[in-house]
């Protein structure tokens, strides 16, 4: 399990990352999601120890990463957003390299080399020069160097972007894979690539989290009720009269007619959302009328993403600003290693 | 540790890095050699490799910064200083590691030169021990440049001006005993002592004639050791302020 608390980061006097915790259990897939410079890059380099932390502290299967980094290390793989490839080595050297340096046992490199060359479909390339492979292979490089010492956890910064459809659904496939006998944190600004794949997602803006949960929650978030789509051999008018009396139908959205199909959409109110669609197509055969089609509407997830991402700033207003000015104070200590990190 | 090593290695001798380095010193060297053969007139049948390596330092203000130039301003260019900041191996080790290589480079380089010893003792004779010592005092000067030359590569993302800076610095620490003598530091005889500590090529002028004195030794042995912490220092400040 990775324990992140108080996570923050200043560069110089701008703030990058606020106060951020969340924790990430075994097995599990979680999504780091957020806008363009939101702090995802500078969290995930401050987890692999990379970049040391203004405060807070990050604890990798108990081991703290600024006091026992070696040991904590060595249960990550971690690919950054440029792929660390270096240009002149032939791929299986690269992975040689790796190898050595994560200190895997003589015994065990070149099974564990072998095994992560196949995962990502590497065997053809495995004797070229990196410097010559195209932006997908380099990737996969990359990708295949963070599996290397088979790591508890997995971190994978935007591992998608600048891949064609056909490797992201690969690259997707083998995170899920992945899943058996490894956690994941991957970052991305994609929401859909995120939703598709991941257990539970954080969202990230302005270096502070928005929300931590299953999409599943997030979707309810949005505080809009469940909209019914249905499709019926009748006017629109008889449509709308027949569905607007049906118990639990809030609001006729909108309604229109062509060829003598109706379509309408409507909202429905608290109740269980089958039980109404239920009933309004009993309605609806009983007056014999035939039905062509009907679908819930899923709340849009892009939707909840800009509401979490736009919802206010801890320190949104003046008054906040102040208040957590004077909450601070009594901490000398903190406020002087602030500065010297500053 | 070993692991850096060793790639460090490949990417000087499986590239024609290390060779075009060192036929390049050996082409200089050369030159020198040649100068000291045509010096010889009927009255002194001899010729120094003091004077030839004296020469040789000169040059190395240009060759030490080419060879540790990239070391770190690459592994940035490449992303790849994250990879190994984020395996189980500490910023010591990883200097140490390319510190080690650049040296086995330079080593190679040296080995290389002894062939012009070698041609002479075929045409005349060398005197052995004169040339043990000139060859460790020009050791020890090279290696002080490595680790002056990795020093201003820690602090620089662009290895040209790695390489310029590393070049500036060599170059003071050559020519820094004929300030000294200059009338500005006459005046201020405190201040003259002081710069005389570091003006390295006396010291080296002890090795070149045969003399090896042990605080020559110690001198250099410091200096490197500083340079190397110092780019310890300088690696994990960057960590620290940039992102």
């Amino acid at each position: 399990m990775i324990t992140v608390e108080h996570l923050t980061k200043y560069y110089g006097r701008h703030l990058a990352v606020n106060d951020i915790s969340f924790t990430i259990n075994d097995n599990e897939i979680l999504g780091f999601l957020g806008p363009n410079g939101a702090g995802k890059s500078t969290t995930m380099n401050m987890i692999t120890g990379y970049l040391p932390m203004t405060k807070g502290t990050v604890n990798i299967c108990g081991e703290d990463i600024s006091k026992n980094p070696v040991k904590a290390k060595k249960n990550i793989g971690y690919l950054p957003e440029i792929p660390p490839v270096y240009p002149d080595m032939k791929v299986n050297e690269y992975l040689k390299f790796c190898a050595e340096l994560k200190k895997i046992p003589v015994s065990q490199r070149k099974e564990q080399i072998e095994s992560a060359t196949e995962r990502l479909k590497l065997q053809d390339v495995s004797k070229r020069l990196i410097k010559n492979l195209s932006k997908g292979y380099k990737q996969r490089v990359g990708f295949a160097q963070a599996l290397l010492g088979n790591p508890k956890f997995l971190i994978l910064d935007e591992p998608t972007v600048g891949l064609d459809p056909e490797q992201v659904a690969e690259v997707r496939n083998i995170i899920r894979d992945l899943k058996k006998d490894h956690s994941v944190i991957f970052s991305s600004h994609i929401l859909s690539e995120v939703s598709a794949v991941c257990d539970r997602v954080v969202i990230i803006n302005k270096g502070e989290i928005k929300a931590i949960d299953t999409i599943e929650n997030l979707e309810k978030q949005v505080n809009q009720s469940p909209v019914i789509n249905l499709k019926a051999k009748t006017s629109a008018y008889t449509a709308d009269i027949i569905i607007g009396a049906v118990d639990g139908v809030e609001k006729i959205l909108e309604k229109s007619e062509s060829d003598g199909i109706a379509s309408v959409r409507f909202s429905v109110s608290g109740k269980d959302v089958s039980e109404v669609q239920n009933s309004v197509i009993s309605a609806l055969v009983s007056k014999n009328i035939q039905i062509i089609e009907t679908y819930t509407e899923k709340p849009d997830l892009e939707e909840v993403f800009v509401k979490l991402v736009n919802q206010p700033t801890k320190r949104n207003t003046l008054k906040e600003m102040v208040e957590e000015m004077q909450a601070k104070t009594p901490e000398p200590e903190n406020s002087d290693k602030n500065k010297e990190d500053n | 540790m070993f692991a850096i090593y060793k790639k460090e290695l490949q990417s000087f001798f499986k590239t024609p890095f290390a060779y075009i380095i060192t036929a390049l010193f050996l082409f200089l060297f050369t030159l020198s050699f040649n100068r000291g053969i045509s010096d010889i007139n009927s009255a002194k049948m001899q010729f120094t490799y003091s004077d030839i390596f004296a020469t040789n330092l000169f040059y190395f203000a240009f060759i030490v910064p080419v060879l540790t130039m990239r070391c770190f301003p690459d592994e940035r260019k490449f992303g790849t200083e994250v990879l190994i900041m984020t395996s189980p191996v500490n910023v010591f080790q990883f200097v140490t590691a390319k510190f080690l290589a650049i040296v086995t480079v330079f080593l190679f380089m040296m080995t290389a030169s002894l062939i012009y010893p070698i041609i002479t003792e075929v045409y005349g004779t060398v005197v052995v021990p004169a040339l043990i010592s000139v060859y460790i005092g020009f050791f020890l000067w090279g290696v002080m440049c490595i680790a002056i030359g990795m020093f201003c590569a820690s602090f620089s993302e662009n290895s040209i001006i790695a390489a310029v800076i590393g070049e500036a610095a060599m170059l003071l620490l050559t020519f820094i005993n004929y300030f000294v003598t200059s009338e500005y530091f006459s005046a201020h005889p405190k201040l003259q002592s002081f710069a005389m500590m570091f003006a390295a090529e006396d010291k080296f002028n002890y090795f070149a004639q045969g003399i090896i004195r042990f605080s020559d030794v110690i001198f250099f042995i410091t200096v490197i050791i500083v340079f190397v912490a110092w780019t310890v220092i300088s690696l994990e400040a960057r960590r620290w302020k940039k992102g």
